[in-house]
């Protein structure tokens, strides 16, 4: 019999389902995200967080994109607490704290589309403080922030700021994006924030806008399958339920094929990201490398099922009063989170940039099942 | 006499740079979506010309062009961001008014089409009649000199700004179910008939459902005969699937798009790997070239009312197949400054973005008017009898 078993089964994913399935038709208004205590997953037990591993965390991703719910529970609930570790103890401390009670809402000041580690804003050492100056095009605005977490460039290498969301400001434009979350575009002009701002630098920003990055892939990779899943269940659904010349639209052959290739392609991404959480858990020396090719990999299945769904679907395909739809279309927005295939396919094919990724960065988050 | 093609080139991309508002070409330039407002500006404008139906005959209100003087007016217009003249009236129902409608009916609707007054949608598909439309559900019963009308269409693009529907009804149960269908012309005025908007992919406007609840119309609004409307179907589909304008469009975007991708490469330096794209580009640029004498023949064939044959359906696959292609070039292109970016909640273009909603939008050309599974049974029942 075929499956379509969820990658990390459990109580988590049983409640991020639940609410998503509660919410599939109407607009999510609040902070789920934070009311549901899922930032804390992540965070250490001694930072007062659930101290859960990262593939906890991705029960909750899947649950989320089972029903196409669009929530930045990657970027709130795994790369801000990523990034925070790298601050000194006390200040990780302080802000992880508030991160799993929710007392701060915390978002990355970042290209959704891009690498984390690809800085636009530029930072420059001042007297008293520093100054930020760049644009950031794109960024998640799911949800209210009261800081966000700014990787910038600072004096030839990569530097993190933890900035108030007061001092950012409104956006200069915001946007529906192509699944139909929010965007937004904000503009740093020459923006002075105080020393204490500057919560990493060198090695240690670097390395964990690295890491942070890792996992928005690794999580991307499991929303990308979750998304997969639910849409090929409800093809097949649709097929076996709509008649056209007196018989379900299932009997027809050449979409019987298409169906089976579908998930042909869905299993044979689940396994890859199975193998990205192993390698994730073992440190393995070349983990960025497969990140980067099962990016590029689930991208190239993922516009493969979100096509042949429209299709399969005919006119029905078009409207995005159907679920099926709109999780095909998250599935082809999420090919432009965290770099797009062109972008990974320059860094595999560039052999010094790859050879120099290889080393290994540290891994913050526990296991995979 | 022989015709000058070079001097009847000249003086239609004279009338093309002087005519066309440079608005109006702005909008084809960038790919936007053309609505009717630049539709029926560009229709009239032709039409005050007396072009305004460069594919039908004089007699009718048309050019009586000969075909290679109707390509170079396609392929004028695609290179000079002309838009498009609107398909429903001129490309679909008018042929049909002007080989089955009666004096009466020329002389009423055809000048309506030609000067851009009416514009029509169509009312073909119905919620559980898509690829079987024969199924077809919507009713006209006779009451003295009236029909009228019960039932619903569904994904009829434009219905909310068109002021006319042709439409296909069951007139009486058959046994057979093409028999049975009658072809109507309906205000969309009438009383009875309720439009609600379909939300699409692609961001934009254009599909709806469009109820319709004891709608009388004229009995004089009946094309053919009662009962033969799948006939009159049947040669409109033909023509459908055969939109002239295809492959001067498709090579205007096949341009576009190679533009769009030398510029977004420009931008990446060696940050993004293009060379896929590129490779891609360059097959749907052979195909263009191919489709384009597929199309001539075809046209040629047409024109000469000599059978279409499977040409229609495997025209409309490779053409329609190759735009998707290229507008999933340009997805791949613009992706990552567009994604997040779709749609500015201010209401001003994301010009990138745009290549997104053609990209969702084209989706559409294997499933509308025929899906791509439909037509590869045509050809295929073809190859190996039904
Ligand atoms: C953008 C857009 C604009 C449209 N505009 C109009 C309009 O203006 N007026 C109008 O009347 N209609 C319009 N349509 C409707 C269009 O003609 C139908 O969507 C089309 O005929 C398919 O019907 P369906 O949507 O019911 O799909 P279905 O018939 O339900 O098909 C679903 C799937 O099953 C497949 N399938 C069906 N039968 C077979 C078979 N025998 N063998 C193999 N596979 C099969 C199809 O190929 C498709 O993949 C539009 C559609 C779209 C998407």
């Amino acid at each position: 019999m075929a499956t379509f078993d969820s990658l990390f089964p459990g109580m988590l994913l049983d409640s991020a389902s639940r609410f998503a399935q509660d919410h599939v038709s109407t607009e999510v208004t609040g902070d789920p995200v934070r009311e549901l205590g899922w930032t804390a997953t992540i965070v250490p037990e001694e930072a007062g967080g659930v101290g859960a591993s990262l593939a906890d965390l991705a029960s909750i991703v899947e649950g989320v994109a089972s029903y196409g719910l669009h929530l930045p529970v990657v970027e709130a609930c795994g790369v801000v607490p990523v990034l925070l570790q790298a601050a000194a103890p006390d200040v990780a401390k302080r802000w992880l704290e508030a991160v799993a009670e929710g007392s701060a809402q915390i978002a990355p000041l970042t290209a959704l589309s891009a690498s984390l580690d690809e800085a636009t804003v530029q930072a420059k050492h001042l007297d008293i403080g520093f100054e930020l100056d760049g644009e950031v095009l794109g960024a998640d605005a799911s949800l209210p922030a009261s800081h966000y977490l700014v990787p910038a460039q600072l004096e030839g290498d990569l530097a993190l700021f933890l900035v108030d969301a007061e001092r950012i400001g409104a956006p200069a434009a915001s946007y529906r994006t192509m699944e139909g979350a929010r965007g937004a575009d904000l503009k740093l002009a020459k923006l002075s924030v105080p020393e204490g701002a500057c919560i990493a630098r060198g090695a240690a920003a670097r390395d964990s806008l690295v890491a942070a990055d890792n996992v928005a892939l690794l999580l991307n990779g499991a929303d990308t399958v979750a998304a997969l899943s639910a849409l090929i269940q409800h093809t097949l659904a649709f097929l076996k339920e709509r008649k056209q010349f007196g018989v379900q639209l299932s009997t027809f052959q050449v979409l019987r094929h298409r169906c089976a290739e579908m998930y042909l392609k869905y299993m044979g991404a689940k396994g890859l990201v199975i193998h990205c959480f192993h390698e994730h858990e073992a440190g393995a020396a070349d983990l960025r490398r497969t990140l980067r090719l099962a990016k590029v990999s689930l991208a190239e299945a993922a516009r493969f099922c979100a096509e042949a769904a429209i299709q399969s679907h005919g006119g029905m395909g078009m409207s995005e009063e159907v679920l099926a739809t709109r999780l095909a279309q998250r599935l082809l927005g999420s090919e432009f989170r965290y770099g797009d295939r062109l972008a990974h396919v320059a860094r595999l094919l560039a052999p010094q940039a790859t050879a120099a990724e290889g080393r290994n960065v540290s891994n913050l988050t526990g296991s995979a099942r | 006499m022989s015709i000058d093609y070079a001097a009847f080139r000249r003086e239609l991309e004279e009338f093309a740079r002087k005519a066309c508002p440079p608005e109006i070409r702005a909008v084809v330039a960038a790919g936007q979506k053309v609505t009717k407002r630049e539709y029926q500006a560009w229709q009239k404008i032709c039409n005050a010309k007396g072009w305004g139906a460069p594919s039908w005959p004089k007699e009718a209100g048309g050019t009586g062009w000969d075909i290679k003087q109707r390509l170079i007016f396609e392929e004028v217009m695609a290179e000079s961001d002309c838009p498009p003249l609107y398909h429903h009236g001129l490309g679909h129902i008018g042929p049909v008014i002007i080989r089955f409608g009666t004096t009466e009916q020329k002389a009423r609707l055809l000048p309506r089409i030609l000067d851009g007054s009416d514009w029509y949608c169509q009312g073909y598909s119905e919620p559980g009649s898509g690829s079987d439309l024969a199924s077809l559900q919507t009713s006209a019963r006779r009451e003295g000199d009236e029909y009228v009308i019960n039932g619903q269409k569904i994904w009829t693009s434009h219905a909310h700004e068109a002021n006319m529907i042709y439409m296909l009804v069951r007139t009486s149960k058959e046994p057979k179910k093409q028999d049975g269908i009658s072809l109507l012309v309906v205000p969309m005025d009438t009383q009875g008939i309720t439009v609600r908007p379909i939300k699409s992919i692609d961001g934009w406007h254009h599909l709806n459902e469009v109820f319709f609840d004891e709608v009388r119309v004229r009995a004089d609004n009946l094309l053919g005969e009662e009962g033969k409307g799948w006939t009159c179907a049947k040669y409109l589909l033909e023509r459908e699937r055969l939109p002239p304008a295809n492959v001067a469009r498709l090579e205007l975007v096949r341009r576009q798009v190679t533009r769009l991708v030398d510029e977004a490469a420009a931008a990446a330096g060696a940050r993004r790997d293009f060379s896929t794209l590129r490779h891609k580009l360059l097959l749907c640029e052979a195909d263009v070239k191919g489709a384009r004498v597929l199309m001539a023949n075809a046209t040629d064939d047409m024109i000469h009312q000599r059978p279409l044959g499977v040409q229609p359906s495997v025209i409309k696959m490779i053409c329609g197949e190759c735009a998707q292609r290229l507008t999933t070039i340009a997805l791949d292109a613009v992706g990552p400054q567009a994604a997040q970016r779709f749609l500015a909640d201010a209401g001003e273009d994301v010009a990138e973005a745009t290549w997104i909603q053609n990209y969702m939008f084209t989706r559409s050309r294997t499933i509308a008017g025929g899906t791509a599974e439909v037509q590869r049974n045509v050809v295929a029942n073809e190859l190996f009898g039904a």
